[in-house]
């Protein structure tokens, strides 16, 4: 325990030491001093971030709690998958948190497109992105995405640390596959950096990758989840296939918390929902806010008289207005 | 003669096989180098050049001067090279060939007076031509300038007479230029020769500034640029930027051809410097000033974006930035194309009502070319139970389909087979796209193929 102490006092001593250097406060979580003090503030060279605006719930409790009030808007995501064959859960995932973050204020997704940045490589073996199968998982519109195809990583790299500079998209995706000795900590610090002065999102989606460091504040391990039936008026039909879902391994927060969650994705409302057993579902109702249920996944009752949800605005009028617009 | 006829006249002589390719290869760079006098030169034969120097002999000193320095660099250059300068290609043809001293420069009106002592050689016409009015006795231009045309033109056809007119400037002859010449064109000579690439970029930005006065007074932007650089020794590198909207301000072009000369800096070879760089706008097109909205930003961001995709172009190639655009097709690989950007057309979805129906879901990832995968299905016509892709074996936990989809066959020459598509799950819970092409009972048997990933 001491020589855990003297440990936690040399590393303390360390970074005063930088922020000396630096001429700027340490980083460091504080707890505000308001009551609860549930939420960490986060202190970025010296100045408290403000929360609110810095990060985007993803709408699932336990996973906001462990990113410290939900997902960066303006920072480095890092999206990892162990194979390439996982090609369409890691580029979904990324494409999900591309949705949200990009949602703005109001909840409309944003008019701002998406540039994804790849290596030729990547396209050839994980395949082009397909236009229609986007706009109906993740709401990506034609016009909304522009594919920039790199031969070399430094390009791939170059591309992405302007694009995440510009600041006219509502997000950047990297794409690369394996771990190029290139993508070092310099280069994920610069585009760190280009990201949260720019405030947009790039999100570093590596394919078949070992786990190495980065300078990402946020990693995700993203792995295949059976997803979960389709719902019909007779309840849900045996052996289909519905909406997309992941297993989500959280391995780098800023809060230092990690945990896996098994998301499922409501692609017409593009909010994630967290699957649990079929006995917790009641208990989310105490946490506060709850992700709206679209009517997608299996219903919570299953004996008892369970009256139909009532008719939602959002879901006919989000749908429609993406077609329309 | 032969080469040993040859060599016994002169037993040192040096025998070297005719490169006609090289040959013709040392002529263009030697035009590309005739570049920095007119941006019209056109290559005349095997070993001839036209320069067109209308119009720029004052930026020479004059149209001596500027034929003497002309002579004089491609001697200093090695080349042993005749020059002459007339009012007509026909005469600086013939008086480069035939003419020494101050005949080579031929003042308008004194075409005939040269002409007249020369050969027949001199008119450029055919061996038969020449031959045959040689044995009539008529050796030298000045006969023929004398005789009566009709009998001419009768017994030796009417090129002779068209190379006379050509020649006197009876006729118009018009030299074609090898290059399209650049509607606005600007260039600075340097008394010591730049090497490095930020002089380079700087250089740029001077000519720039030049040629944003001149787009302005013709209410146009660039939309394709030219930097032509002049190495000392003679050779020309090009480089090429193209953009996506009429552009004319000069940071912004500096800022492309950073990035064009970052990407070909490895193959950009200085050398002892250049000594003239050229920046010419190739093609240009009409500038619209637009007024700037005071609540929204959105003009500026699709002008900053069209900036970034012309960086990304300039530096990774024209193709580097693709648009994919929806067309109306049923087959998956058909119905999404993928255009370099500023090239696209626009997705024809809107055009086109929407079917009533719900859309079918389609996988997010579509692979290029489908993969054939070794299947087993429980029922022939049903979905597979495993199969393996890539070298890994799948179990099949869940599927559904088959969403039966037909080739077109109005565009097919060669009748393709019918596909049913199913999307499946594996028991990890990665979920793909797989098709079965052709169909049970006929000649050849199905097969199975890999085709979409869904997430």
């Amino acid at each position: 325990m001491a020589r855990m102490a003297m440990a936690q006092e040399k590393v303390f001593a360390l970074r005063r030491e930088i922020a000396r250097i630096e001429g700027t406060l340490p980083e460091r979580l504080a707890m505000p001093a308001t009551a609860g003090g549930e939420a960490p503030v986060l202190r970025h060279y010296g100045r408290p971030e403000a929360v609110s605006s810095a990060v985007v719930k993803t709408g699932v409790l336990p996973l906001d709690a462990a990113l410290g009030g939900g997902l960066m808007r303006a920072a480095l995501t890092e999206i990892a998958g162990r194979e390439t064959r996982d090609s369409g859960i890691v580029s979904g995932f990324a494409l999900a948190l591309a949705a949200i973050v990009s949602r703005n204020g109001s909840g409309e997704p944003s008019a701002r497109p998406i540039l994804w940045v790849c290596l030729a490589d990547v396209l050839a073996e994980a395949g082009f992105p397909y236009l229609p199968g986007l706009e109906q998982f993740f709401g990506v519109v034609p016009g909304k995405l522009f594919l920039a195809r790199a031969r070399r990583l430094e390009d791939a790299l170059w591309t992405a640390e302007e694009a995440a500079r510009l600041g006219g998209f509502s997000a950047t995706v990297l794409e690369l596959r394996g771990n190029p000795a290139r993508l070092d900590l310099t280069a994920t610090r610069r585009l760190h950096h280009r990201a949260r002065e720019a405030g947009r999102p790039v999100f570093l989606v590596r394919h078949s990758a070992a786990p190495e460091p980065t300078a990402a504040p946020t990693r995700f391990l993203a792995s295949p989840a059976p997803s979960p039936l389709r719902e019909t008026l007779a309840g849900p039909l045996p052996r289909s296939i519905g909406p997309p879902a992941f297993t989500v391994t959280l391995s780098k927060s800023r809060t230092g918390r990690n945990g896996t969650f098994v998301l499922d994705w409501n692609p017409h409302d593009l909010a994630f929902q967290e699957r649990r057993p079929f006995g917790e579902r009641g208990s989310v109702q105490e946490s506060g806010r709850r992700v709206q249920d679209s009517g997608d996944l299996v219903a919570a009752s299953f004996h008892g008289p369970d009256p139909a949800p009532a008719a939602r605005g959002g879901l006919a009028s989000a749908q429609e207005k993406r077609r329309t617009g | 003669m032969g080469i040993a006829d040859a060599r016994a006249m002169y037993p040192g002589i040096e025998v070297v096989e005719s490169d006609h390719v090289s040959d013709r290869r040392l002529l263009e760079s030697i035009a590309d180098w005739c570049d920095r006098f007119t941006p019209l030169v056109a290559i005349d034969g095997d070993d001839g050049l036209f320069l067109d120097i209308s119009g720029c002999a004052h930026l020479f000193g004059g149209e001596e001067a500027m034929l003497n320095e002309i002579v004089r660099r491609l001697t200093q250059q090695g080349f042993d090279a005749r020059a002459a300068l007339a009012s007509t290609p026909g005469m600086a043809w013939a008086a480069a060939r035939y003419s020494r001293g101050p005949d080579r420069i031929v003042p308008a009106g004194g075409e005939e007076r040269s002409l007249a002592p020369m050969p027949l050689a001199a008119l450029r016409l055919q061996a038969k031509t020449r031959a045959g009015l040689e044995s009539v006795g008529l050796r030298h231009v000045g006969a023929l300038l004398g005789a009566p045309r009709a009998p001419l033109a009768r017994r030796f056809g009417s090129t002779l007479i068209t190379r006379l007119d050509q020649a006197l400037g009876f006729a118009e002859e018009v030299i074609s230029p090898r290059l399209p010449v650049p509607p606005l064109s600007v260039e600075r000579q340097l008394a010591e020769p730049i090497g490095t690439t930020e002089n380079i970029e700087q250089l740029i930005l001077l000519l720039a500034r030049t040629l944003k006065q001149d787009l302005e007074r013709r209410g146009e932007g660039a939309r394709r640029l030219l930097l032509s650089l002049f190495r000392v020794d003679g050779a020309v590198t090009r480089i090429m930027v193209g953009t996506s909207r009429p552009l004319r301000e000069p940071l912004m072009i500096t800022k492309l051809f950073h990035e064009r000369l970052t990407a070909v800096e490895s193959r950009l070879d200085a050398g002892y410097g250049f000594d003239l760089v050229r920046l010419s706008v190739s093609v240009t097109a009409p500038f619209t000033t637009a007024q700037m909205d005071l609540a929204e930003d959105t003009l500026e961001e699709e002008e900053e974006f069209a900036l970034l995709a012309d960086r990304i172009r300039a530096r990774l190639g024209d193709n580097a930035i693709l648009v994919p655009t929806l067309a109306e097709s049923h087959l998956p690989e058909r119905r999404v194309s993928f255009a370099p950007f500023g090239k696209e057309t626009p997705s024809q979805k809107t055009a086109m009502p929407q079917p009533q129906v719900p859309a079918k879901i389609r996988p997010i990832r579509l692979l290029e070319k489908p993969e054939p995968v070794e299947a087993s299905a429980e029922v022939p016509e049903g979905p597979p139970l495993t199969f393996r892709w890539r070298r890994a074996v799948y179990r099949v936990a869940r599927a559904e389909g088959p969403e039966r989809i037909a080739p077109e066959w109005w565009r097919e020459d060669k009748p393709r087979l019918t596909r049913d598509y199913f999307r499946v799950e594996d028991m990890d819970g990665r979920r793909y796209w797989l098709y079965r092409e052709g169909l049970y009972g006929e000649e050849t048997a199905p097969r199975w193929f890999l085709h979409g990933i869904f997430p």
